[in-house]
């Protein structure tokens, strides 16, 4: 497939102007600013879309556009392009101008539109590139340095082979275990572990903060975690305001309750009073004490208590508060252990031993040459012994720290399992008694129960009462009684019955009210804790330590798995891509150089090197200017022939080698000359001397000098440049 | 499969042959067989990769 013309409509200095290519090679030549890099950029951005609208748009028009047509395997190729608008018109056909495929819509540069994908698919189904990046690395030739060392090629061929024109990949590997180092000292790469960095002195500073929090709350009883709910203060401010304002709504209709059941109250004795008036017997008013008992069953389960609470759940609570306490107390020290035995050093055994070495191979040189033997050998003896002596008595001293940790940790590890022990035979007695048994519900009911002590202790006192799931047979047998009454009027029964609802109903409402007030008492008192003492001095620092922590957690597992990936990657690459690439690149460097070079080969970090007679393999940095030009050249091009599977799009030059002398230079050009062989080569250069060598060599010339390429267009021939230039 | 690895970016990244489309076609392999945490991690560590490969535009996602 080769790029057959550039239609610029409305693009930079162009107006209405059409450029042709040929197969092989093709020379863009003019002046600067003459508008070779405006063509050379007009393909990327036809087929991508740019970003760059300003620097094409003709000024004081309203329109940019140009349209590119590929020919190659029977097929034509045209896409046009509105710059403006982004509308793109992509259309396929034979050599019988039937049509194969056809796209029209709108592609913006960083679109993301069905239609931009389908576009995308489309191109790069036809030309096999659909990137803007890729396609730049590919087939794009910039200027090249003056000189250029082994390592400074292996870096370009290193950003080419990623994919990109700018970033290399061992950059960003690089940059990421930069990075990573910079953020802690637990790596799997083997630099400097010793150091503490970020992520260990925030952790430092949250265990010492833990332990400022932890003293705090033993001064202050009652008071919450502060990295738990010291976010809240403002919400419980909030919270404070909005329930005031509930309880004073709920006290006055409380005020307007008790006032209507007064009233009730009344009436009913007037109606009692009006009828003969009820002889009571025997059991007078058990009905009160059923109610309360069924009251406090319903107000206990609206709290969130269990309805039949035994009396060893206070007991049941202590122990688990207790076991809690200890859980906690048992935290501190692992976490201590821990850290000493990180703290506790290394032995340096590589410096001893280079050390050694090199005492070794001064003793050996002293022996060769006969300087003092005794002396040295002497010295060396000893000074080897002395550090190995040393190296021993540290790594005693490590085995020693690290057993009496260890003995710790058995320690501690002993007090855990019988904490865990009596947490288990805990949860079985909850269990046994229909309690909830974990550690999170237990702490729930515990305040719970110190909130409603006096409901409870109501509902112990009334153990010989009947039990909670008789009191409806209970209240039965009394309502019939009361109703069995021959003196009980309808109205009397009616407005007792009223009544008695209506006191449920107010001390269900007084429960929910002290409810409120408990809370809000508890509110105010978290409160004041944060407003308070030294409290808020920690709490701040500790939040924003404890985001910290999270964030860089979360950041160095993200740059580890990154970090491993790109490796796998481009061990991967190296092993399915290298061999193709180097053996391409081989055949036409023996080709350029007439067979001197028959072989080339890159490593594993991308730095070519050169078969020199068959056997020996030389660094690029051992080769002449216009060696390592043939070098680049050919591994371009072997590049662009494994990426795009034999569709030979146009390798574009734009100047690459005006550094060079007249005699590089003209070695160079028969490397490009040779290398335009097999496709197409588009040259652009301001050398107008260049011009003399496309006419001896029959290149295709597209001069640029104002009128130029109108009389070119004019008579539409393949060699109107030559003409020209002649 | 979360967005980023099902965006039609990544499908094309995917066809590359260069560093960036290997890496891509290894994120996709290892998150066939990955469980939900895991794929997380993955697009993470692939969107602060191609960031760097200066791969990623408004396009992506």
């Amino acid at each position: 497939m080769i790029l057959r013309s550039v239609e610029l409509e409305n693009f930079g200095r162009f107006r209405g102007q059409t450029v042709e290519f040929r197969r092989g090679m093709n020379l863009v030549i003019g002046p600067n600013e003459a508008g070779k890099s405006t063509i050379a950029e007009s393909i990327p951005a036809v087929l991508f879309g740019t970003d760059r609208l300003e620097k094409f748009k003709p000024w004081g028009r309203n329109s940019c556009s140009a349209v590119l047509f590929f020919e190659g395997q029977g097929r034509t190729i045209q896409i046009k392009r509105n710059l403006i608008t982004d509308e793109v018109e992509l259309v396929e056909q034979d050599d019988l101008y039937h049509v194969l495929s056809q796209f029209s819509g709108k592609v913006p540069l960083r679109g993301r539109s069905a239609s931009c994908r389908e576009y995308r698919a489309l191109l790069e189904s036809l030309l096999g590139v659909a990137d803007e990046n890729l396609f730049r690395a590919t087939y794009f030739f910039g200027h090249q340095p003056k000189e250029w060392s082994g390592d400074e090629l292996a870096q370009k061929l290193r950003t080419l082979v990623s994919g990109t024109a700018e970033t290399d990949y061992g950059e960003i590997l690089d940059g990421m275990l930069a990075e990573h180092f910079k953020l802690t000292r637990h790596n799997p790469w083997g630099r400097d572990k010793q150091r503490d960095r970020e992520y260990e002195e925030v952790c430092q500073q949250w265990a010492e903060l833990g332990e400022q929090d932890k003293q705090c709350e033993t001064e202050t009883t009652g008071s919450v975690p502060v990295f738990v709910e010291i976010d809240s203060s403002a919400n419980i401010k909030e919270q404070i305001e909005k329930l005031s304002q509930e309880l004073e709504t709920d006290r006055l209709e409380r005020e307007k309750g008790k006032r209507y059941i007064e009233r009730v109250r009344r009436q009913s004795v007037e109606v009692s009073e009006t009828v003969v008036p009820p002889v009571v017997e025997k059991k007078p008013v058990p009905l009160e004490i059923t109610t309360s008992k069924g009251t406090l069953s319903a107000q206990l389960a609206a709290v969130g208590l269990p309805q039949n609470p035994p009396r060893e759940l206070l007991e049941l609570l202590s122990e688990a508060a207790k076991t809690r306490q200890e859980f906690a107390e048992l935290q501190q020290p692992f976490a201590a252990l821990n850290n000493r035995e990180q703290k506790i050093p290394l032995v340096p055994w590589i410096t001893l031993f280079a050390i050694i070495a090199l005492l070794s191979v001064i003793s050996a040189v002293a022996w060769w040459q006969h300087w003092q033997v005794p002396m040295v050998l002497f010295g060396a003896g000893v000074c080897s012994s002395l550090l190995l002596g040393w190296g021993g008595w540290r790594h005693i001293e490590r085995k020693k720290a690290l057993a009496e940790c260890r003995k710790k940790r058995g320690h501690l590890e002993q007090k855990k399992i019988v904490a865990q022990k009596r947490q288990a035979d805990l949860s079985e007695r909850c269990e046994a008694l229909g309690l909830p048994s974990s550690a999170i519900d237990l702490v729930r009911v515990q305040k719970l129960v110190t909130a409603h002590r006096e409901l409870l202790e109501l509902w112990w006192s009334d153990g010989d009462l009947p039990a909670l799931e008789n009191d409806s047979r209970q209240n039965a047998p009394v309502s019939a009684e009361i109703t069995e009454k021959p003196c009980a009027s309808a109205d009397a029964e009616e407005a007792g019955y009223e009544l008695r609802q209506l006191e449920a109903r107010m001390v269900e409402f007084e429960v929910e009210l002290q409810q409120k007030e408990s809370r809000l008492q508890a509110l105010q008192s978290q409160f004041k804790e944060f407003s308070t003492d030294h409290r808020p001095q920690i709490a701040t620092p500790g939040t924003a330590l404890h985001h910290r922590k999270l964030a860089l957690e979360e950041r160095i597992t993200v740059l580890r798995k990154a970090v491993n990936l790109l490796a796998g990657a481009v061990d991967e690459f190296s092993r399915s891509h290298l061999v193709r690439l180097n053996d391409e690149a081989s055949k036409l460097l023996g080709k350029i150089t007439s067979g001197r070079y028959p072989a080339l080969k890159l490593d594993e970090n991308m730095a070519p090197s050169i078969q020199v007679d068959g056997r020996r393999w030389m660094p690029v940095e051992s080769f002449s200017r216009g060696t390592v030009d043939a070098i680049y050249l050919s591994l371009r091009v072997a590049l662009a022939k494994v990426r795009d599977d034999g569709r030979s799009l146009p390798l574009m030059l734009d100047d690459p080698f005006v550094h060079l002398d007249q005699k590089r230079l003209a070695t160079t050009l028969n490397l490009i000359d040779l290398a335009s062989a097999d496709g197409q080569l588009i040259l652009f250069s301001h050398n107008l001397e260049l011009g003399k060598r496309a006419a001896r060599e029959r290149w295709h010339v597209v001069p640029l000098d104002g009128d130029a390429v109108a009389a070119s267009n004019e008579e539409g021939g393949e060699h109107a440049g030559q003409l020209h230039l002649l | 499969m979360t967005r980023l690895l099902d965006s039609a970016r990544i499908e094309t990244l995917s066809r590359e042959e260069s560093v960036r489309g290997v890496l891509v076609r290894m994120v996709l392999e290892q998150a066939e067989h990955a469980d939900n945490e895991e794929v997380l991690q993955l697009e993470n560590a692939l969107q602060l990769l191609l960031t760097r490969f200066k791969s990623l535009g408004d396009d992506v996602l």
